[in-house]
């Protein structure tokens, strides 16, 4: 079986970057000229002009086939695992503030953990407890940076 | 020239108190995160540096330095052990050390490891020392031209040496440079890329942006790793060297010294490099080149001397010239930009104490990491064991909470998040990650400076072809890219030949 390659992958990354490197052609045509400072959109298109030329060069290497094997696919229980770390991790990062530092932590290194597999819930519940009464100890109270309090403000 | 009475005041400064203890347990956890595989130096600069907020600034700079040569050292150990490197700078320590480990002599490699990198980080450390202000002085000669010529050097040689694929490291180190200009135009000020933001008129916060990148995105990539954790099997006795062994080692350290330090003052190649050619170098002068491989001291002693004799010249441009060599200076850049001070000639003029305490906690850390290493080999050896299913949540946690305590806006969080998730993609198709952080760092000289020499020539853009040193920058930059170019092209078309021989 053939070794899967990068081919996908650089096609959709040159998709997405040549909308950014439109964009900022786009945007810089606003901006005042200063005299005597230089075009300030000099640069900004001069780099946006590049990346589109390395999108389309990494496109066309691509579409021909030339594109280099992938080290290892994301696949199955991998994948799973990450995906569920990525979603538990935004849903962290969204309910921090509205929750608090202390029980947003504790739920977020439980939903962890069970993600990464651990059964053993007992000494998942501890480290859950542990953990973010620690790091609270640690900012809050010696570094003097305050976490969220969520209801308990 | 160094002043000797700033610089023993430095020795004094950072011995003293909160200084020497931030000194030790950056040193140490250095150690821990280098000896951990999957986890780098990079990473665990990024995710102290949060940590080193509440600190004066000396205190912090000092840990992160520990955290910096005890990384590029502990990742030997596990070189050693297990056979895996613990950062890619220990790559070369393999060839020799698990041999060694397999012949029942890991603790004899590990103290050899130990003391050849507290050999080369220190050489290093003196060099940067004595060399550092006189490098800085002769900078103080440049202007916006040279500047500009200098942002160009570096960025065409670290996005044409990063990763497997020329043109991805150019698409990161570009977009580099777009994140780089979001906020405030340096010359007009008028808001650019900011989509109506308020909370982008300052840019993307760096900070969150590097934790994000750099530890966040391992922190992913671990996830995905789990079930591959590594297990020690060896057994660590007498970790002490003898002086004889040392004795022996003597070659490789005349060798790997020079070498490292040039590996680490040149852009974009650093400790992995270093060590390699230290090893190799060695090996081509020794009497007994069959040895090489099979348990040899002195291949040991080669690579880990290389790797951490390449951090001095690492660290040299940037606090010199304020352009990092590599992924690891640019967040210790970072790092020293949060706590009020900037890397670049000027430093040494501003804050020439500060500047001393550097080169004394430079010196100590590489002291430091030793005496920690001969005296907790054993425990060192164990937390390559660690249980990942508890270490990789506590580094998400680490990152997310240190890029939220920096300003304590929920911005930064996002900001980290989303790098975080970005960094990983990029891992995984081989964009590589450090230009970006590079292009973003030199992005901004690079067009204020530009700007800058044009209001100087009154828009004239031929002003940087009427300064010499400026001229000789760019000619090297262009002249690096076009090698570096060549030489990737080869090592790739090798690649697809042996890919293609091998079926």
């Amino acid at each position: 079986m053939a070794s899967p390659s990068l081919r996908r992958a650089d096609i959709a990354a040159a998709l997405a970057v040549l909308p950014v490197a439109a964009y900022v052609v786009y945007e810089s045509g606003r901006w005042p000229r200063l005299p005597d400072l230089g075009n300030p959109a000099w640069i900004p298109r001069g780099v946006a002009a590049c990346l589109a030329g390395a999108a389309l060069w990494l496109l066309g290497r691509a579409l021909t086939g030339r594109s280099l094997p992938l080290v290892s696919p994301l696949l199955g229980a991998d994948r799973r695992r990450v995906l569920r770390v990525a979603a538990l991790t935004g849903a962290y990062v969204l309910g921090l503030e509205p929750v608090g530092f202390l029980a947003a932590t504790a739920l977020y290194l439980l939903g962890f953990g069970a993600a990464l597999g651990e059964r053993r819930w007992g000494r998942l519940a501890l480290f859950a407890a542990v953990v973010p009464v620690a790091i609270h100890l640690l900012f809050d109270q010696t570094l003097n940076v305050p976490l969220p309090r969520g209801p308990f403000r | 020239m160094v002043d000797p009475g700033l610089l023993l005041q430095g020795f004094g400064t950072v011995l003293s108190g909160y200084n020497l203890l931030a000194l030790v347990l950056g040193s140490f956890f250095g150690i821990v995160i280098g000896a951990i595989p999957g986890l780098t130096a990079t990473m665990g600069i990024a995710l102290l540096v949060p940590f080193t907020f509440g600190m004066a600034p000396i205190t912090g700079i000092v840990m992160l330095l520990g955290i910096y040569t005890g990384a590029i050292y502990g990742g030997g150990i596990a070189s050693i052990l297990i056979k895996t490197p613990g950062t890619p700078a220990a790559a070369a320590t393999v060839l020799d050390g698990y041999p060694m480990a397999q012949q029942g002599l890991a603790g004899k490699a590990i103290g050899i490891a130990t003391v050849s990198s507290g050999i080369g980080g220190t050489f290093t450390a003196l060099c940067l020392t004595f060399f550092a202000p006189i490098l800085a002085s002769f900078a103080l000669r440049f202007s916006a031209p040279e500047y500009f010529a200098l942002a160009v050097f570096g960025l065409s040689v670290t996005v044409t040496l990063s990763g497997r694929s020329p043109v991805k490291g150019v698409i990161s180190g570009l977009l580099g440079l777009l994140i780089a200009m979001v906020g405030l135009d340096p010359m007009g000020g008028f808001p650019r890329f900011t989509f109506g933001r308020p909370e982008l008129t300052g840019g993307l916060s760096f900070v969150p942006m590097l934790i994000g990148l750099f530890a966040l995105a391992e922190g992913f990539r671990q996830v995905e790793l789990l079930r591959s954790a590594p297990r020690v099997a060896a057994a660590l006795r007498n970790v002490l060297p003898a002086l004889a062994d040392l004795r022996a080692c003597a070659g490789a350290y005349l060798r790997a010294c020079p070498i490292g330090l040039v590996v680490g003052i040149t852009p974009a190649i650093g400790a992995d490099t270093a060590a390699f050619l230290s090893y190799a170098e060695t090996k081509r002068a020794s009497r007994h080149p069959e040895r090489f491989g099979q348990g040899e001291p002195a291949g040991v002693a080669a690579a880990q001397c290389g790797e951490n004799a390449s951090t001095g010249g690492d660290v040299l441009p940037m606090i010199t010239l304020g352009v990092p060599g590599d992924a690891a200076t640019a967040v210790l850049m970072g790092a020293l930009t949060i706590h009020n001070l900037q890397p670049g000639p000027m430093l040494f003029q501003a804050h020439r104490e500060v500047v001393h305490q550097i080169f004394a906690g430079m010196i100590l850390a590489n002291v430091t990491f030793v005496v920690l290493g001969l005296l907790f080999a054993r425990f060192f050896a164990r937390v390559i064991d660690i249980d990942r299913t508890y270490l990789v949540p506590l580094i998400f946690i680490c990152c997310l909470v240190g890029s939220y305590a920096i300003n304590n806006v929920l911005y930064d969080l996002v900001t980290c998040a989303v790098f975080g998730v970005l960094g990983y993609v990029m891992l995984r198709y081989d964009f590589p990650v450090a230009p970006m952080v590079l292009a973003q760092i030199l992005g901004g000289m690079l067009e204020s400076n530009y700007r800058r020499a044009l209001a100087m020539a009154q828009g004239d853009a031929s002003i940087f072809l009427r300064r010499p040193i400026a001229v000789v920058i760019l000619v090297l930059a262009a002249v690096t890219t076009v090698v570096a170019v060549r030489r990737q092209r080869e090592a790739l078309r090798l690649e697809a030949t042996s890919r293609r021989a091998a079926g």
